[in-house]
């Protein structure tokens, strides 16, 4: 296999195939501030929302022996703070940025879309239809294709830069919230948000998180990611983005040969902001053998 | 913040479960402030996945070297006490926001392992006090001269927990209060200084941490006037006023 690596997915071309996923760089601004960025072919903010969010009750994140549970809530600043406070200091990014969205009903979705169309800074949306840590949010609708198609139709009406939806691996059939996501005009579908996981003390009886349930990361995760991208990559015609499980290049290079054209990286980036430039070069070096 | 291969130039053991490691970092070392922290990789393999955040004990900038002091708790920290001199780990640091380090005369207050990042403090402060407290003399990780000790079973010090020392100082002649300890600790020494120097006291927390430098969220902490506040990035030193200490504990581990 020859990876492509200046992939082109919509309107948005990346630097390289490694993009960082969200909610493990927040919005660019401290990784860009230490200098972390080479490597990086584009970068995937935080979720962002209509109205600000606070996020979870703490412990929002437990260590468990192969992987990491999460459950932080969408905590972010609100699509008007975003677009006021955010995004102007991001101007001259290194890399594309995408802006991850997320809502509690079709129509927000496609409202944060619309206002964040008054910036010039960013190339694209990744829709986040699948967060497994809010209640009434974004899983219900992951699992119903009717919803995914319905909210990716809304929000394709609002831009057109890149859209990509995220799709939940937790119950219903991605491949039919692939195809939705594609019948609804999405550029692409980002296979896949984080494993519904949950971690007990069983002296105790209780959770090491907050809220009970969160979302499970480990590059333990790297085969039922790789058969997730496998299988909707022969589902649909749009472009797969592959998130989960990637640790190394070697990885990176595996999601590909499934049928990804890009790669996320994100629990690997919390552990070392400085990870991006070394799979890349180690990348390079294993396509150039 | 900067990530760098840092050489284990010393480990041994200086209480029950207690460790000391010296690495050698002259980068770092220059870099970091009292109160600052390390995310230290004890391992290179993918597990344990994510790196241990560590205050700094001390920094000699002239020797190019950091020294941590830690309580093995779990595979993280085990991994860390069993290296030896010539290892190597990666160091991610130094991050967070340390204490404003001024002139005037200040008090320290530690409770066990919250004492670990004072040595750094006090070598950067002009005058001083220091109350340490611990459940017994052997948990006193670090015990300079004149400083005042209480332990719960009375091995060293006065019998009793470190806010018994409190009325053995004068509380209003202090320009900060530097507070330490477990959660319980903490606001129990907050709670029992006088209204009037409250606003001088700061406290450095701890929490679970994934990434240490701002962006994931993991480690919030609740804020007095709602919402959160990053331990890594707006902390680990805050004003004891900024924090909502009922949703802290409610939230402690």
């Amino acid at each position: 296999m020859k990876p492509e690596l200046l992939p082109v997915i919509g309107p948005a071309r990346f630097r390289s195939p490694i993009l960082l996923a969200s909610g493990t760089c927040g919005y660019g601004l401290e990784i860009l501030e230490a200098g972390a960025l080479e490597g990086a072919g584009g970068l995937v903010t935080k979720a962002t929302t209509l109205e600000p969010r606070e996020g979870n009750r703490p412990p929002r994140i437990a260590e468990t022996e192969y992987g990491l549970l999460n459950s932080i809530g969408l905590a972010n600043p609100g699509v008007e703070a975003v677009i006021e406070k955010v995004l102007p200091r991001l101007e001259g990014f290194p890399c594309p940025v995408i802006v991850n969205v997320a809502g509690d009903t079709a129509g927000e979705f496609a409202e944060v879309v619309s206002r964040l169309e008054s910036s010039g800074v960013h190339c694209g949306y990744e829709l986040n239809v699948s967060c497994p840590n809010v209640e009434n949010g974004g899983m219900a609708f992951g699992v119903l294709p009717r919803l995914v198609e319905e909210i990716t139709r809304l929000a394709r009406s609002r831009t057109a830069r890149l859209l990509s939806v995220k799709l939940t691996p937790n119950g219903g059939d991605i491949l039919e919230a692939a195809a939705a996501a594609e019948a609804g005009g999405a550029d692409a579908v980002t296979v896949c948000n984080t494993f519904l996981g949950m971690k007990i003390d069983w002296r105790t009886g209780t959770a090491a998180l907050s809220r009970g349930t969160g979302g499970y990361s480990s590059p333990a995760l790297l085969p039922l990611v790789v058969a997730r991208v496998w299988q909707v990559s022969r589902r649909v015609g749009i472009p797969v983005i592959a998130s989960g499980g990637a640790w190394t290049a070697e990885a990176v290079l595996e999601l590909m040969s499934a049928g990804a054209r890009a790669v996320q990286v994100g629990t690997r980036v919390l552990r070392d902001p400085f990870a991006p430039a070394r799979i890349h070069a180690k990348l390079l070096e294993l396509v150039s053998e | 913040m900067t990530d760098c291969d840092a050489s284990v130039k010393a480990v041994e053991q200086v209480g029950p479960g207690i460790f000391r490691i010296v690495l050698l970092a002259p980068g770092t070392a220059r870099e970091s402030l009292p109160g600052q922290f390390l995310m230290i990789e004890a391992s290179p393999g993918p597990f344990p996945l994510l790196r241990r955040p560590f205050t700094v004990s001390s920094a000699d900038r002239a020797g190019g070297t950091l020294e941590l002091l830690f309580r093995v708790t779990g595979g993280g920290t085990g991994a860390l006490s069993r290296l030896s001199r010539g290892d190597s780990v990666r160091v991610l640091g130094p991050l967070g926001r340390g204490w404003p380090v001024s002139d005037g005369r200040w008090l320290l207050v530690g409770g066990g392992m919250g004492a670990a990042g004072f040595p750094f403090l006090a070598s950067r402060l002009g005058p001083h006090d220091i109350l340490l407290g611990a459940g017994n003399a052997a948990s006193l990780a670090w015990t300079p001269p004149g400083a005042l000790l209480a332990t719960e079973d009375g091995s060293a010090g006065t019998k009793g927990l470190v806010t018994c020392l409190l009325d053995r100082i004068d509380p209003f002649s202090y320009e900060r209060i530097a507070v330490c300890g477990p959660v319980a600790m903490m606001r129990a020494v907050v709670a029992a200084l006088p209204p009037g120097v409250r606003a001088s006291t700061l406290v450095s927390l701890e929490s679970r941490m994934a990434c240490g430098w701002g962006v994931c969220g993991g480690c919030a902490v609740p804020a007095s006037g709602g919402g959160f506040l990053r331990c890594c990035a707006d902390g680990p030193v805050f004003e004891a006023s900024e924090l909502d200490w009922d949703r802290i504990e409610e939230a402690a581990p």
